[in-house]
């Protein structure tokens, strides 16, 4: 499942577009360093951080694309930031479990 | 040996630019065709290097000399220092504010990470001073 049809299935917001990548696995956090140690390449990354840093990190792991959950809203700071790389940045209502598993539902991963 | 030298000003407290010299010594890797997962343990470890520097040191210099072979990295600040090097080493120390932990920093894995993903790390530090860490990555 590529991340724009995650997008629609889920009922996802789209806060920036990127490269249409299929979604491989997943990786839940809010640790900066757990994540670019940990998650693996081509995930869909769900957190409630809301910061600039999260889309460097994002680049750096070229991870498929970020869910923040539980309606978080990214800032003007991360927003531009995402649009610059061209990195997908989603928004889930509730929380990073139970998107896990709508993602792992809807991606087969 | 030839190298392709990079430099970059690492910009203090400016969480906004953070990240940028490790992007572009990543996308340089890549236009080079260093492999996919050399490639992310050069990422790890120069991005956590550039954040300590943003976080502890009002930011820094970091050059990048990228070999056939290997990258050799220093990271050299003005900071504070590291008044106990083998304390900061510990996975899960840090000395970082309530306000960086809010922003995703401060678990204490900045410079595990780096040891982990590096083949070789050198610390210099003097308290006062300023810190210089050199990494280098085999290919």
């Amino acid at each position: 499942m590529n991340v724009r049809g995650l997008a629609e299935r889920a009922g996802y917001t789209v806060f920036c577009e990127g490269e249409d990548r299929e979604i491989e696995s997943g990786y839940c956090g809010d640790f900066l360093s757990n994540i670019i140690s940990r998650a693996p390449d081509a995930c869909a990354w769900l957190t409630v951080m809301n910061n600039v840093n999260v889309a460097a990190v994002a680049t750096l792991i070229d991870c498929a694309c970020i869910i923040l959950c539980e309606g978080v809203e990214p800032d003007e700071a991360l927003k531009n930031r995402a649009q610059m790389q061209s990195i997908w940045l989603l928004g889930a209502k509730e929380n990073v479990f139970e998107e896990s598993k709508r993602v792992a539902a809807v991606c087969g991963v | 040996m030839d190298c392709i030298r990079l430099e970059y000003d690492v910009d203090g407290e400016n969480f906004a630019s953070a990240g940028n010299a490790s992007e572009s010594v990543k996308r340089t890797l890549k236009q080079m065709g260093v492999s996919p997962a050399s490639v992310r343990r050069v990422a790890i470890a120069m991005y956590e290097g550039e954040i300590n520097m943003v976080i502890h040191a009002h930011g820094g210099k970091a050059v990048a000399e990228v070999y056939p072979d290997r990258i050799e990295i220093r990271l050299q600040d003005t900071g504070p220092g590291i008044a106990d090097i083998d304390l900061a080493m510990k996975a899960g120390y840090s000395t970082a504010t309530e306000n960086i932990r809010s922003l995703g920093f401060g678990a204490g894995m900045g410079l595990p990470n780096m040891k982990k993903y590096s083949d070789e790390m050198k610390i210099e530090s003097t308290v006062g001073v300023g810190t210089t860490v050199f990494l280098r990555i085999d290919f």
